[in-house]
């Protein structure tokens, strides 16, 4: 458990160092604030585009709050996930390729805790991440629209974190399978794009996928409940968590490393 | 009592075969010297020992360790190209992997700055590890190899890539880390070899050709050899020289000329006669032994 510690730490003090820490929340934080400042201000952004022909009147319903931070978290199902795996993709390539990891894994250390620790590393950064970005865009969406229930935010919160834990866990197997930074990053969102599209379109067939998490959270949001086969997901993507996670340590283990 | 055990070690690459059934110890306390032209499987050995590769087939057992345990923490390692956290601080990093081998935090800081100033590194010890020298990176890697006080130390030629001030600094460090623990290295500097090892293993094809202590290995090769050298050039000669009595093989190149000679003092009498009788032009006649650089030759052509 203590070199368990001692590497968590290090992880956390190389994001800090490559400045990970300052961008990720930033980028989330900025993509937070940006969805209730554009919903509001749209009437007028389109006004002074201008292109518009005389006298046309552009009439806009104002969304409940609650859609809004819904929005909000669709943003990050999108450009949040880049971001993410723009951070993490060279977790365990970049030490490969660097061969830095040569001299780590002549120490006594199991590979488990190499994989879980950097693992744990990324969901630090990634849920402080959403948890600022999402209250920055709950701060101005209380100022611009009305009132979103907190509780309902931040289950929604949790709900939605699942969802990028899961998406970070293929990101920390790719990279421990795949060599160059690119292909990692590549695969990894190609893998999230298709379960994303797949669950929406055979909706009926999987209930338990694990972006059908996105959908309980904007539910949660909205109506303040979850959707039907609440459970099934969240115990369905707990479990492939796990599974994908021991798939990355015994992929590190037949790989024959050294110097 | 042998400290280090391997016994029947194979790796096996896809169809090739790195390393063949070798068979060897290492004495707790000596330096043994791991030599070896390019491809001969030195690195392959070096990193079973060290755990990063899991051997095709046989066993390597450690002294007071049962089988199947972890002996990583027993073996220190430096790799021929070390790589670090180049956004870490010497220190950090030995202290880093220090605790890693299960040091406490407090040891591994006082350990990580009595290692720094021992390998001239105290007044780097505070910067960035990607602004080290080739040297210095050498220099660390030493440290952080010896940072847990390892039974073991395996260098995977720790002075090939260095200049000759750099050779000569590693080189004094590890005659001091001798004093302190057991050390495997491999090179292909015979000079290095020669000066500070007590043991010498010749691998060549995947196999171990020569093993043995140092004396005892320069022993049962100890064989004279005659050098000539002529006024001008001797290969007219050379067939004579092959035809002398004793003399088991002649190499010529000029001026120069090498005698591998059976018995010294009927080789040396017969050739002395011959150049008289010829009126062979010598400048210098010397009598010597093989050197290491010979018996590798000599081991690895064979």
């Amino acid at each position: 458990m203590r070199q368990w510690i001692v590497m968590y730490n290090k992880e956390m003090l190389e994001m800090w160092r490559s400045f990970k820490w300052l961008w990720v929340p930033l980028v989330f934080i900025l993509l937070g604030i940006m969805q209730p400042v554009t919903t509001y201000y749209l009437p007028q952004i389109l006004e002074r585009a201008g292109g518009l022909p005389e006298g046309a009147v552009i009439e806009i319903p104002l969304p409940t709050g609650a859609q809004v931070m819904a929005e909000v978290v669709s943003q990050y199902s999108t450009m949040g996930i880049l971001i993410l795996v723009l951070a993490g993709m060279a977790i365990v390539a970049g030490e490969k390729q660097s061969r830095s990891i040569g001299l780590i894994l002549v120490r006594p250390v199991p590979h488990a805790t190499f994989i879980t620790a950097k693992w744990a590393g990324l969901v630090t950064l990634t849920i402080s991440s959403l948890l600022l970005g999402c209250l920055a865009g709950w701060y101005y969406t209380e100022l611009l629209f009305d009132h979103v229930n907190v509780g309902h935010l931040m289950s929604g919160v949790l709900v939605y974190g699942f969802w990028l834990i899961f998406v970070i866990t293929i990101l920390v197997l790719m990279s421990t399978l795949l060599r160059g930074n690119s292909a990692v990053a590549f695969v990894t969102v190609l893998i999230a794009v298709s379960v994303s599209v797949l669950t929406g379109v055979f909706e009926r067939w999987m209930l338990w996928s694990p972006a059908r998490l996105t959908h309980h959270t904007s539910s949660l949001l909205v109506n303040g409940a979850t959707g039907e086969g609440f459970l099934l997901s969240m115990g369905v993507t707990f479990m492939m968590i796990i599974a994908i996670l021991m798939a990355a340590v015994l992929a590190l283990k037949r790989q024959e490393l050294g110097d | 009592m042998a400290l280090l055990e391997v016994r029947q070690l194979t790796k096996v690459f896809g169809t090739t075969q790195a390393v063949k059934n070798i068979t060897f110890s290492i004495e707790e306390g000596r330096c043994m010297t791991l030599l070896g032209p390019n491809g001969a499987g030195k690195t392959t050995t070096l990193r079973m020992l060290s755990g990063l590769l899991t051997p095709s087939g046989g066993s390597i057992r450690f002294a007071g360790v049962a089988q199947g345990e972890d002996i990583r923490k027993l073996i220190g390692y430096l790799p021929q190209y070390p790589v670090f956290y180049n956004w870490m601080t010497g220190v950090e990093y030995l202290v880093y992997v220090g605790q890693l081998s299960l040091m406490s935090k407090k040891a591994a800081q006082n350990r990580a700055i009595a290692m720094l100033s021992r390998v001239g590194l105290a007044d780097a010890a505070r910067r960035k590890i990607g602004g080290y020298s080739g040297g210095m990176r050498q220099r660390l890697g030493l440290a952080q190899a010896m940072m847990h006080n390892p039974k073991l130390v395996i260098l995977d030629e720790p002075v090939s890539a260095l200049d000759p001030i750099g050779r000569r600094e590693v080189l004094d460090m590890m005659r001091d880390i001798k004093q302190e623990t057991t050390i495997l290295f491999s090179t292909h500097v015979l000079p290095d070899a020669e000066e500070i090892s007590d043991d010498l293993l010749i691998m060549n094809g995947g196999q171990i050709v020569v093993a043995g202590s140092m004396s005892s290995v320069m022993e049962q090769y100890r064989q004279p050899i005659i050098r000539l050298r002529g006024e001008t050039s001797l290969d007219i000669w050379l067939p004579s020289f092959t035809a002398l009595e004793g003399v088991e093989s002649v190499i010529g190149n000029g001026e120069y000329a090498e005698l591998q000679v059976t018995d010294l003092t009927q080789g040396r009498l017969a050739l002395i006669k011959l150049i008289a009788d010829m009126d062979i032009p010598i400048r210098k006649l010397e009598v010597a032994e093989l050197s290491l650089e010979d018996i590798f030759m000599k081991a690895v052509q064979a």
